[in-house]
This record gives structure tokens, C-alpha cells and sequence, in this order.
């Protein structure tokens, strides 16, 4: 049988390489949202797997939640993207130096 | 499945900021340039009439609702009744910078109230799952305020970082309650702490309570989170700096008083630790790179780091009399900040911000009066006795040494002798300097007077700290 | 190994694959395809926890919105993708270290501590995960309901106020005006004389 344990390691695999994403491509916004996209489905995995190995439903609509959560996060990520690449004609990180201190 | 019908009468404050943050959006798509003020009276009457509901039902009872999701309780009622103030204080300074900058527009008043509807949420969450989405209404909200400014880069550039870094701070906040979850089987707070007291999974938790803590510090700013705060701070309208600057700091009191304390409060051991540490860092941080800033938002960015390390400072000793000597710093320090800000606001204009120190140099030939409320608010926020920041600081070091932790309140101690420097600098360069700019303050006579009462109420507050002290004391509980 | 293993190791390995590609690839567009083909698979993972209703959520709203969504934006920007590849094999050694280092401590965590729970029973065909979702979020979680509403105007609000531009030069046909234009308003009947050769 398939033990809790494998879907939790599982999701911290990923959990790993969403930061590890954040961490590689600091220099591309897209991606940079793509990996919080990703952060967020490990941990949708999880809630998901206690739900169903604790015979629980609250953690599915925890789920539920976060879903909808992120579809909102990922509309106004992008919006912010565009606002910015419009000003800066670029979307990379690095150039963001107009602030320092 | 047995369902009661929920009790909204607790919920009535909530129910009219959102009625009435939906009825602003619609009235403003009506309003024509010229008659936007409508808005801004609009919103300055949900947060008196917001304030009048919540006051009038004050008790000192503890009332759950919505199946547990939603409490009701005094700490909970005073902290909104402070959210409503900073609001109604944020919303009254931004209209003349507003106007300046052709951004008085209706979303920034929408989305301040949707920001306040959020800030509610998470003063009164009871669950794991309104802890989140209360937090997540009020980032979405702070976000878009941040990137209004649509033509600016430093704006939709701060934007993006606060973005970015704030959204990786939710999914570690979510990965940490997913813990919490699987190791409790529930999402309720109280559910949760009754968990804690007996659980066999400790190991489970405290991995949780690492990811949790570190998602509170970076909402809280706090060492060695705190990379957005500076540009954030800086980049941002100085309207939206105002307003992240004061009432979400309110909120993210509570967050973490909801969160460690109403939930986790049986790792009190392990948090501890855990918030010793960022407390320490941030005051070390805070304090010393705020001397190195030539900008004063900026500047007051790294003030604010160092003040949330002093107010982790009440909160770690897991007392109710240090959460209530917490709580009057929190409530005090978004006085001071939202004063701070206010006086960036009155020396600017219409493409002038004023957010330099230099800008502030020989303030007292230009006005006696503003140098002088400048000097009550930079001697509040240094805590030199006996302002009101003297008295936080002073409540909040008298619970650490409550709790043996008496090394601890020397390190606070020396920390905010080497801050006190960057604050006094600024009173050296107002009186003793020349002044770069000398043209007359002009603003509109509400900025005026709103200015000077918050200035002169931080002079009298801290000259009879009693009363809010006392007020703090009886909301958490603690006679 | 039974079937059911087989199907969660397939789905796990090409979830963990697919993961992995979305973060080192060099085109964002291929990062995009890359992220659905995750959620595709997570998808699959949240079936066999007899989540039907979320997994089916997942790919009509995550694959059918959110990431056109993302590949609308890509598109749309102009991207100039050479810059964006800089420092990132400076970072790799990092970064590998740093994912590494955090999946071996979570790993050593949930491993042991949650290895030997019980497996629950399977439900009946009778069982419907929908409906019992539904049934606790519209009485149990109202409160939650409405606040998820609310965070939803909130980004249509912030959405468009930060993206829509009003450009009054460009020129656009407004049919409103057109239907309701009367035959005087265009034409005009000028009586004169005839012309004297």
C-alpha cells in the first residue's frame, strides 16, 4: 500500500525545487511566479493527503481555498509584471536597481 | 450533518466595511474627476461608523461564531478600533498627496477598505483557514496599492519584490499549517491547542511552528526577512507607505498573538527561541543600518525593523502582561509612524516628495510649529523619556526582566542608544541647519489640524500613559 | 508492487520530472507547458486520495485559466530571453544545495513520523466527494466562502485598475451612436435654383 509518508515526501521533493527554482532563476520574474505556483501545489498536496489519511474533509476545503487564493495571487502577480515591463521594457530582476541603500 | 444558523451579530462591523468598501466601488464608477472627495467622505464614514458598531458592542465576553472560524473578544475589538483610527488618520493625510500626483482616484480608497476588511479578518480569525485568507485580503489589497503609481518605476518595481517576497512568505506559512494540520487533524485554533497540550507528535509541530514563524517574520519584516521592507517603503507612494506603515502592523500583532499564543501557546519553549533570535537581529539590524540612509523613508523603513524586534520582544515572553505591554507598543508605534509619514506628506508637493533628510534641514525658520511636532515624534520614536516611545519600550523591557530574560533587556537597552543617534540627527538638522528650500508649507487646513493632534496626542499620551496602558492590560486580560 | 503503487510511482516521478524541467528550462513558454503537465499529474496524485472534485478543479481552473493566463502574459511581453539565463549556473551549485539540504530535513521529518499511519478504507462507489464538499462549505465554512469572494473583486479590482489604459486618440466605431443616428442628422437638403446656362 501506498503510505502517507510517500505523498509527504513527495511534496517536500517539490517544496525543495520551488525553492530551489526561486533560488536559480532570481533573474526571471515568470519563472519566479511559477515557482510560487508550484510552492503552493506542494503544500496543496499535503493537505490533500492528511485529508484523506485523517478521514477528515476540513483539509479539502483548505485546498479549495488556496486554490482560489492563488488564482487571484497569480492574476495581480501578473498584473504587477505588466505594469512593470511597460515602465522598464524588461522583466529582469537584476535590472531592478533603482533601488539600493 | 447538525448545522446552526451562525450568529452575525458579532460579525456586524465586518458586514458594514465590506457593504459599504462595495458601495464606494460602485459610487465612484458615477463620480466625475471633480466630485472624487464623495469617495474619500464615503470612506471616512464607514471607518467612524465601523468604529461606532464596534465600540458600541464592546464587551469583555469571548464569543465564537461561524462554527468556530470567527472570535469575538476585547483584545480583538481594541485592536480594530485602532485599525479604524490609522485608517481614518491614512485616508485624511493621502488626499492632499493624492491630488498632487493626479492619483486620487477611487481603487485607492476601495482597496484601503478591502485592506481594513482584511486587517478585521485577521484581528478575529479562530482558524488556520481565516488566519489565511484575512492575511491574503489584505496583501492582495497592499500590493495593488503599492503598484498604483502606475507611470513610476520605482513603484511597480517595489510592487514586484513585495510581490514576490511576499507570496514565498504565505507558502511557508501554508506548508508550516499543513503540519499543523496533519499532526492535529484540525484547522481550529482552539481544536489546535488543546492538540498540543497532549500531543505525541512533537517533532511534527515545532517543524511546523519553523516554517510558521518564518512566514509571521517576514510579514512582520523582522531580521533576516526583512529585505523588502526598505524598498518597499521607498518605492511606494508615500500615501501607501503611510498606510502599510501603520494599521497592517496592528494586524500582524494580532496574526501572531492568534497564531503562537491562542494556538501554539504549548510550544511556548520553542517559539521562544525562535523569536529571541529574529528580535535581537532585527534591533541589530534596524537600528545600525538606519544611520547609513540619506533617504527618510527609508530611514524609517529600518526604524520600523528595529521597532518590530522590540515589540517580538513583549510577545516572547508568552505573559499576558508582556502581550499587553506588546500590544501598547504596537498601538503606540502606529501613532508615531503614521506621524512620521504624515510629515513627509506636508512638505511635499506636486512633484517634490520630500522624503530626503536634507528636505528637513532648517525646518524651524520654515515653521516653528512643524519643527517642533517633528522633534515630539523623533524623541517619541528614540524613546527619550517622556515621550510616548519611552513608555513602550520602558513597559515592554520591565516584562523581560519579569521573566528573567534581564540579558536580554541590556542588549534591547543598548541597541536603542545606538538608534536614538539617527533620530536626533534629524532634530540637529532642523534646528541647527540652513534650510535648502525655503518655500512656504502649503496644505489644506485638515492636514493641519489632523497633524498637530496626532503629534500633540503622542505628547499627551506620553505625558499620562495611564489610561492606554490600562486599556492594553484589560484587553488581554490581565488586570 | 500492486497496480495502484505503480500508478502513484508513475504519476510521482513524472510530477517530481516535470517540477524539475520547470525550473531550469530556458524558455518560458516551455516552463509554462512544463507547469501544467505538474498539475496534470498532481491531478492524478489527488484521484488516488479520492479528491475528485479538487482534482477535476485543478485542471479546469489552474490548466484551463491560470495558465493561459500566464501564457497570454508571456506572449504578450516581448521577452528578451538571453539576460534572464545570467547567473543562473552561478547559482546552481547554491541552489542545488540549498533544495537539497531542506528535502533531506523534510524528509527526515515526515518520513519516520508519519510512516506507519493507518490506510483508511477505500469509499464505495456510492460516494460522492462533491457533495460533501459541498455541504460543509456552504454551512461549516460560509465565513471562509465569503472571504474567498471577497479576495476574488479585490483582484479584479486591482487587476484592471493596474492594467487598463484609456487611450483617447485611438479612433473606434461606437455602434450605440451609429444605430441611433437619424437620416437629418447626416443628410442635408439644400434647395437652390437650377443653373442658368
Amino acid at each position: 500500500m501506498i503510505q502517507l509518508s510517500d505523498y509527504l515526501i513527495v511534496s517536500a521533493i517539490l517544496f525543495g525545487l520551488s525553492v530551489a527554482g526561486i533560488f536559480l532563476n532570481r533573474k526571471n520574474m515568470i519563472i519566479l511566479l511559477m515557482s510560487i505556483e508550484l510552492m503552493l501545489l506542494a503544500v496543496n498536496i499535503n493537505f490533500i493527503a492528511f485529508s484523506y489519511y485523517l478521514g477528515d474533509t476540513a483539509g479539502q476545503v483548505f485546498v479549495f481555498f488556496i486554490l482560489t487564493v492563488a488564482a487571484a495571487e497569480a492574476a495581480i502577480g501578473l498584473a504587477i509584471l505588466v505594469v512593470l515591463f511597460r515602465n522598464r521594457r524588461t522583466i529582469n530582476v537584476q535590472d531592478m536597481d533603482s533601488l539600493k541603500g | 450533518m447538525p448545522f446552526a444558523i451562525p450568529n452575525y451579530n458579532v460579525a456586524i462591523p465586518e458586514m458594514f466595511v465590506l457593504g459599504m468598501a462595495c458601495l464606494v466601488l460602485i459610487v465612484d464608477l458615477f463620480l466625475t474627476e471633480r466630485s472624487r472627495t464623495v469617495t474619500y467622505l464615503l470612506s471616512q464614514a464607514t471607518m467612524v461608523g465601523a468604529a461606532v458598531l464596534t465600540l458600541t458592542t464592546y464587551s469583555q465576553e469571548v464569543v465564537l461564531a461561524f462554527s468556530g472560524t470567527f472570535v469575538r473578544d476585547a483584545m480583538g475589538d481594541v485592536l480594530k478600533a485602532f485599525i479604524y483610527l490609522s485608517a481614518f488618520i491614512v485616508f485624511l493625510y493621502a488626499k492632499p498627496y493624492l491630488q498632487a500626483r493626479k492619483l486620487f482616484k477611487g481603487e485607492f480608497y476601495v482597496l484601503g477598505l478591502f485592506g481594513v476588511l482584511g486587517m478585521m479578518v485577521l484581528v478575529s480569525a479562530h482558524s488556520l483557514l481565516t488566519v489565511y485568507l484575512g492575511l491574503e485580503l489584505l496583501a492582495l489589497s497592499l500590493y495593488a496599492m503599492v503598484a498604483l503609481q502606475r507611470d513610476s518605476i520605482f513603484a511597480s518595481e517595489s510592487a514586484m519584490k513585495y510581490f514576490i517576497l511576499g507570496a514565498l512568505a504565505s507558502g511557508m506559512l501554508l506548508y508550516g499549517m499543513s503540519m499543523l494540520y496533519g499532526a492535529t487533524g484540525s484547522l481550529d485554533l482552539g481544536e489546535i491547542s488543546r492538540e498540543v497540550a497532549t500531543t505525541k507528535m512533537e517533532l511534527v509541530m515545532v517543524f511546523g511552528l519553523v516554517f510558521i514563524v518564518v512566514g509571521l517574520a517576514f510579514k512582520l519584516g523582522a531580521v533576516p526577512f526583512h529585505m523588502w521592507m526598505p524598498d518597499v517603503y521607498q518605492g511606494a507612494p508615500t500615501a501607501v507607505t503611510l498606510y502599510i506603515a501603520s494599521a497592517p502592523k496592528i494586524a500582524a500583532f494580532a496574526m501572531v498573538i492568534r497564531l503562537l499564543n491562542d494556538g501554539l501557546y504549548g510550544l511556548h519553549m520553542h517559539w521562544q527561541d525562535m523569536l529571541v533570535i529574529l528580535a535581537i537581529l532585527s534591533m541589530a539590524v534596524g537600528n545600525i543600518f538606519a544611520i547609513a540612509q540619506f533617504n527618510l523613508k527609508r530611514m524609517l523603513a529600518y526604524s520600523t525593523i528595529a521597532h518590530m524586534g522590540y515589540l517580538l520582544l513583549g510577545i516572547l515572553t508568552g505573559s499576558g502582561d508582556g502581550y499587553a505591554a506588546a500590544m501598547f507598543y504596537t498601538l503606540s508605534y502606529a501613532l508615531m509612524s503614521l506621524g512620521g509619514f504624515g510629515m513627509i506628506i506636508l512638505l511635499s508637493r506636486a512633484g517634490f516628495e520630500a522624503d530626503r533628510l536634507d528636505d528637513f534641514k532648517g525646518l524651524n525658520e520654515r515653521s516653528p510649529w512643524y519643527a517642533f511636532m517633528m522633534l515630539i515624534l523623533m524623541f517619541s520614536m528614540a524613546g527619550v523619556p517622556p515621550f510616548l516611545g519611552f513608555w513602550a519600550k520602558v513597559s515592554v523591557l520591565r516584562e523581560l526582566i519579569h521573566v528573567d530574560m534581564t540579558w536580554l533587556a541590556i542588549v534591547a537597552v543598548v541597541f536603542s542608544i545606538i538608534g536614538a543617534f539617527y533620530y536626533l540627527r534629524i532634530v540637529k538638522l532642523m534646528y541647527f541647519d540652513k534650510a535648502e528650500d525655503n518655500s512656504e508649507i502649503k496644505q489644506d487646513l485638515d492636514l493641519h489640524v489632523a497633524l498637530s493632534a496626532n503629534s500633540l496626542g503622542i505628547l499627551v499620551l506620553g505625558i499620562m500613559p495611564g489610561p492606554l496602558m490600562a486599556l492594553c492590560a484589560s484587553a488581554i486580560g490581565v488586570m | 508492487m500492486g497496480f495502484e503503487q505503480f500508478v502513484f510511482y508513475v504519476f510521482a516521478g513524472l510530477l517530481l520530472f516535470a517540477g524539475a524541467m520547470v525550473i531550469t528550462v530556458r524558455n518560458p513558454v516551455h516552463a509554462a507547458m512544463f507547469l501544467v503537465m505538474t498539475f496534470f499529474t498532481s491531478a492524478g496524485l489527488w484521484l488516488m486520495l479520492e479528491a475528485e472534485f479538487l482534482a477535476i478543479t485543478l485542471v479546469l481552473v489552474y490548466v484551463g485559466a491560470v495558465m493561459v493566463l500566464f501564457l497570454f502574459v508571456v506572449m504578450m511581453l516581448d521577452i528578451n530571453l538571453v539576460p534572464l539565463r545570467e547567473g543562473f549556473m552561478r547559482y546552481l551549485p547554491v541552489g542545488i544545495l540549498v533544495a537539497l539540504a531542506m528535502i533531506i530535513m523534510m524528509g527526515l521529518v515526515v518520513g519516520p513520523e508519519f510512516g506507519a499511519h493507518p490506510v483508511p478504507e477505500r469509499h464505495g462507489p456510492d460516494y460522492n466527494n462533491t457533495a460533501e464538499l459541498g455541504s460543509i462549505l456552504y454551512t461549516v465554512y460560509v465565513y471562509p466562502f465569503e472571504l474567498a469572494a471577497v479576495i476574488l473583486v479585490v483582484a479584479i479590482i486591482a487587476a484592471i485598475s493596474l492594467t487598463l489604459r484609456r487611450r483617447p486618440l485611438v479612433k473606434h466605431q461606437d455602434p450605440d451612436a451609429q444605430i441611433a443616428i437619424r437620416k437629418q442628422d447626416r443628410l442635408r437638403i439644400v434647395k437652390m435654383d437650377s443653373e442658368k446656362k
